[in-house]
């Protein structure tokens, strides 16, 4: 990565605009894919539906977040005074 | 209490307190977009709403200690909160004072967060009876009742727009975004909440990303290269927190996180952690001196607020009648239907007060006697770690799966859309001047105010 990439700044920080793309949307397509599983699941070990589908939704997105945090890079450089 | 909702207490404080270092830490993290979705998915889980309120209170006192360790070492705020810190943290730091505002920051962050808990506790208490009186309701037009409690609301809301950076449209906002949002509600055809508090809640950030779709505007956003961040090296600090503060910042942290724990019931905690601050820098001649003090104070004042905000519309109003309620501490004041009321009216009925104190006071202690020492030894550690580790995409990026998960789960597929809309609408506000807290209370206002503008004769 060359020091004179371009980035964007969003909400304070650098980011590269195809990184948070693809970032988002491997943590959105887990948490609706663990989201409308949550039924089947829930049918399968006899508990509510409603609780388990936010429950294995937000399970979903944290799944996406740990896979992005290898497939995204940190644009922070720091620097000891 | 049984002995497995101990436990759970101790397991839930303990894990928020962890998470929610991190989260402080790391930068750009809005309190309201980090509290309120985790606090709401907890919830909507079932988690039972004492538990939730346990890991709420502990997600304060590691977060507001935690969010000005970068504001310390490097003069980066890790969250909203921590912004009016930064001057403060820049002239110590230019004075080689780094690790001294470091350790007073986080030992007035657990002056604050009791004093606060001490002096809204007991005035909840005195005050409670005053619930069922705020709660009745009063015709004032034809055919249009109001409940009292909406006239405080009203009153923070006011207070609120015009300590916002631009007034005028602050105040104009508010009946406009009303009807805008009841509007869409009729829409539906049944009141959605969820979808437009997170599209508030993530308005700024969606604004700033959405304009990058724009040419001009997207070359506003360029940055060449990393960004740099200049980390202050830091000495050895003592564990004892008796060591690391004077008198005077005692005493002013005191005296000030009793005052603001109040005042946070209609007023924001950013704003009334920048009077304070300024107020006490100016107090001083020397300009080193009076930084150090108003930056150890705010910190005592971020965890005084947050928890005034919240406790006295939960435990007194039962009604969000402050931005902290109306943002971070939302969901517990919004029927759930599972639960078939709100978490704040189930707390209330099925628990003692006693029992919510214990519990309050029960998560900040385990709170801090998790944070603090991990932050007095391994802050910069930590800092460093998450500033080389986490990439803010990997970030954003699950808040916002967790915001589409949601509104699919309010309003299906116009939920998502719902949220986009407001988010835009939220955005463009905030970019304007208009503050967020403004917006928050203007959604819970809305029934009431569009009853109020459709029942006046003119």
């Amino acid at each position: 990565m060359g020091d004179e990439e371009v980035f964007y700044e969003l909400y304070g920080e650098y980011v590269s605009l195809r990184e948070f793309g693809v970032a988002t949307l491997i943590s959105t397509i887990l948490a609706l894919a663990f989201y409308f599983v949550s039924p089947y699941v829930a049918n399968l070990i006899g508990v509510p539906s409603a609780g388990l589908s936010i429950t294995l939704g937000a399970v979903g997105a944290s799944v996406g977040f740990f896979i992005s945090v290898f497939l995204t890079r940190v644009k922070r450089v720091i620097k000891e005074v | 209490m049984d002995p497995l909702t101990v436990l759970l207490v101790v397991l839930l404080s303990a894990l928020s307190a962890i998470l929610y270092i991190f989260i402080g830490i790391l930068p750009g993290t809005d309190e309201t977009a980090t509290m309120a979705p985790i606090l709401l998915t907890l919830l909507l889980m079932g988690v039972d709403p004492l538990l939730a309120l346990v890991w709420f209170a502990a997600s304060i006192a590691a977060f507001k200690m935690a969010d000005s360790i970068p504001v310390a070492l490097a003069g980066i705020p890790g969250g909203v909160m921590a912004v009016p810190q930064v001057p403060d943290a820049l002239t110590a730091k230019d004075a080689g004072l780094a690790d001294t505002i470091l350790r007073k920051g986080i030992a007035s962050s657990v002056v604050g967060q009791f004093v606060a808990l001490a002096t809204t506790l007991t005035i909840s208490y005195y005050l409670m009876p005053l619930g069922d009186w705020l709660r009745a309701t009063d015709e004032v037009l034809p055919n249009v009742k109001v409940a009292r409690w909406f006239w405080i609301l009203l009153i923070g809301l006011l207070v609120l727009a015009l300590t916002s950076r631009n007034k005028g449209l602050a105040l104009i906002s508010i009946p406009a975004f009303a009807l805008g949002v009841q509007g869409l509600r009729a829409v539906y055809g049944r009141s959605v909440y969820i979808s437009f508090f997170l599209g508030i809640t993530i308005g700024p950030m969606m604004f700033e990303l959405l304009s990058m779709l724009h040419t001009e505007l997207k070359k506003t956003y360029e940055r060449k290269g990393l960004k740099e961040i200049k980390l202050a090296k830091i000495g050895k600090i003592p564990l004892n927190p008796l060591k690391i503060l004077t008198r005077e910042e005692v005493a002013q942290s005191t005296l000030w996180s009793a005052v603001t724990s109040i005042l946070a019931t209609v007023m924001s905690p950013v704003g009334l952690t920048i009077l304070i601050g300024d107020l006490l820098r100016e107090s001083k001649k020397d300009k080193v001196r009076g930084s150090v003090l108003a930056y150890t104070v705010r910190d005592a004042v971020k965890n005084a607020t947050y928890i005034g905000g919240t406790v006295i519309p939960l435990l007194v109003i039962g009604q969000p009648t402050g931005p902290m309620a109306a943002g971070p501490a939302m969901p517990f004041f919004q029927k759930l239907e599972n639960l078939g009321m709100s978490a704040r009216d189930y707390l209330v009925t099925h628990y003692d007060y006693l029992t919510i104190s214990l519990s309050l006071i029960g998560a900040s202690l385990i709170a801090f006697l998790i944070a603090y020492p991990i932050l007095v030894k391994y802050s910069r550690k930590i800092t460093v770690a998450v500033f080389r580790r986490v990439p803010a995409e990997a970030l954003y990026g699950l808040f916002i799966a967790i915001v589409i998960m949601l509104s699919y789960y309010d309003a299906r597929i116009a939920g998502v859309f719902g949220t986009l809309i407001i988010s835009i609408v939220s955005g463009a506000l905030w970019k304007l001047g208009v503050s967020l807290g403004v917006l928050f209370m203007t959604l819970v206002a809305a029934p009431t105010l569009v009853a109020i503008l459709m029942g006046l004769p003119i």
